[in-house]
């Protein structure tokens, strides 16, 4: 496969997507907030979507090439304007790219577009790059800065999206020792022994926490979906 | 409701990640508390994301050079790295180990805080009476960042700044001769501003300064290396 013409059949493609100025004011009545995608006919983004797909579901290579060769390029040229010391660029696509391939089940078509998403993945890491050269320091705190934008599996067991988004939300708002049970019993998956073990509490302290919070999630909802 | 919120300069740096740490842990845990904000971020990574990555335009000035490198380094992804790397598993950020790290307990009060600040809670708290400051390692020399909590009915005495100050209020409420903020306002104020905050409640803040600060009156000026302990 060749990685010249690959990359000349995409940007073929993207001529016909041009960038029109309704463009983002009509992407500001996106109804369901969070959700970073366009609902516009746009055939290099539906290209790159399907491309990921065959990394997530497939492991395939060839599929991986071809987002290699229309990204590696453009991350190289961002990462040649952001870090000014040499070699950093390439090591930014390498990066980039690896994540690219280990997190693709993780990429959530519903949520973001795959430009959007390589997009934060790259930013998150050259975030960390910067502070290595600028500060000296090993820290990696970009994807903590940036929400992800990804799928977690709490979510993507669950048919009813909306309800469990908000029910999760109302899991973070518990107070936080009962919190912690709930998202250990049905989130992780723990028995209550374990979770017992785990923080190191009688198994009865797991059992009252867990009622408190449940009683207090069950009456968020009634109050928000009677 | 919040009233004060990063403008849309600091914003589109933001999302371009071209912000030092200290202000990208303001602006992300603003983004958590602030919907709207969240909102115009998420439109503007789309739109950088599109120029970087959907324009029709030709990648400017990749030589030669640049394309052996990328060939080479596409060829020994292909051949080896990827067979030895592991799948990442779903993000871990809201998992029991990390739960209890992310709050912070002060004068018997406790507050959860937005994610951001996950990895950056490392030291303990230190202050003076009504005042407690807990610093955090953000390894910039130029400003300083740290939580602030005031107790119910405390004060911080008036003072002006000699670079920027910023205060992100994360719980609580505070007042200052200017208005009366809420939790998520985003208050940036310039060497110009002398205020005095007050909190009748108690408050929690995430704070910035970027040198340090000049306490003006009477005798609090005897409080001066105090006051640059407070922050």
């Amino acid at each position: 496969m060749d990685a010249g013409e690959i990359m000349e059949n995409v940007q073929s493609q993207s001529t016909q997507s041009r960038y029109d100025k309704g463009h983002l004011a009509k992407r500001s009545l996106i109804k369901l907030s969070g959700a970073m995608k366009s609902n516009e006919p746009n055939p290099m983004a539906d290209e790159l979507a399907s491309l990921m797909t065959q990394v997530a579901n497939d492991r395939c290579k060839t599929s991986f090439a071809k987002l290699f060769s229309h990204f590696g390029p453009k991350i190289n040229s961002f990462g040649v304007q952001r870090l000014s010391q040499q070699g950093l660029a390439m090591d930014l696509v390498q990066e980039t790219m690896t994540r690219v391939w280990t997190k693709a089940h993780l990429y959530n078509a519903e949520k973001a577009a795959v430009s959007t998403w390589v997009f934060t993945i790259m930013r998150n890491q050259c975030f960390d790059m910067l502070r290595k050269v600028q500060h000296n320091r090993e820290d990696s705190f970009g994807d903590d800065i940036w929400p992800l934008f990804e799928s977690d599996e709490a979510e993507s067991n669950d048919n009813d999206f909306l309800l469990s988004a908000s029910l999760l939300q109302h899991v973070e708002e518990l107070p936080p020792l009962q919190r912690q049970v709930v998202q250990g019993i049905y989130m992780q998956e723990l028995t209550q022994q374990e979770l017992a073990d785990k923080l190191n509490i009688p198994i009865g302290t797991v059992k009252s926490r867990l009622r408190l919070g449940l009683e207090k999630l069950k009456s968020f909802m009634e109050k928000h979906y009677d | 409701m919040i009233n004060y919120h990063p403008d849309q300069h600091l914003l589109s740096l933001h999302a371009k990640g071209d912000l030092p740490l200290s202000m990208s842990i303001a602006i992300s845990a603003h983004a958590e508390l602030c919907p709207h904000c969240q909102q115009q971020l998420d439109q503007m990574t789309i739109a950088l994301s599109e120029q970087q990555f959907e324009s029709a335009v030709k990648t400017q000035s990749v030589d030669t050079n640049d394309n052996h490198q990328l060939d080479a380094l596409l060829e020994q992804l292909l051949n080896s790295t990827l067979d030895t790397l592991e799948i990442e598993q779903a993000s871990t950020i809201d998992t029991i180990d990390t739960i209890e790290d992310n709050s912070v307990s002060i004068k018997g009060q406790h507050y959860p805080l937005p994610k951001v600040f996950r990895k950056q809670i490392n030291a303990s708290w230190q202050g003076i009476g009504k005042v407690s400051r807990l610093r955090l390692d953000t390894g910039e020399p130029q400003a300083r960042a740290s939580l602030l909590h005031i107790a119910a009915n405390g004060e911080i005495p008036e003072h002006t700044h000699k670079g920027a100050e910023l205060t992100l209020l994360l719980a609580g409420e505070f007042s200052d001769c200017y208005n009366t903020y809420k939790p998520g306002d985003f208050m940036l104020l310039d060497k110009e501003h002398q205020h005095s905050p007050k909190t009748l409640e108690g408050c929690l803040c995430y704070t910035i300064v970027d040198a340090p600060l000049y306490f003006t009156k009477g005798f609090s000026k005897l409080l001066n290396p105090i006051g640059d302990l407070l922050y």
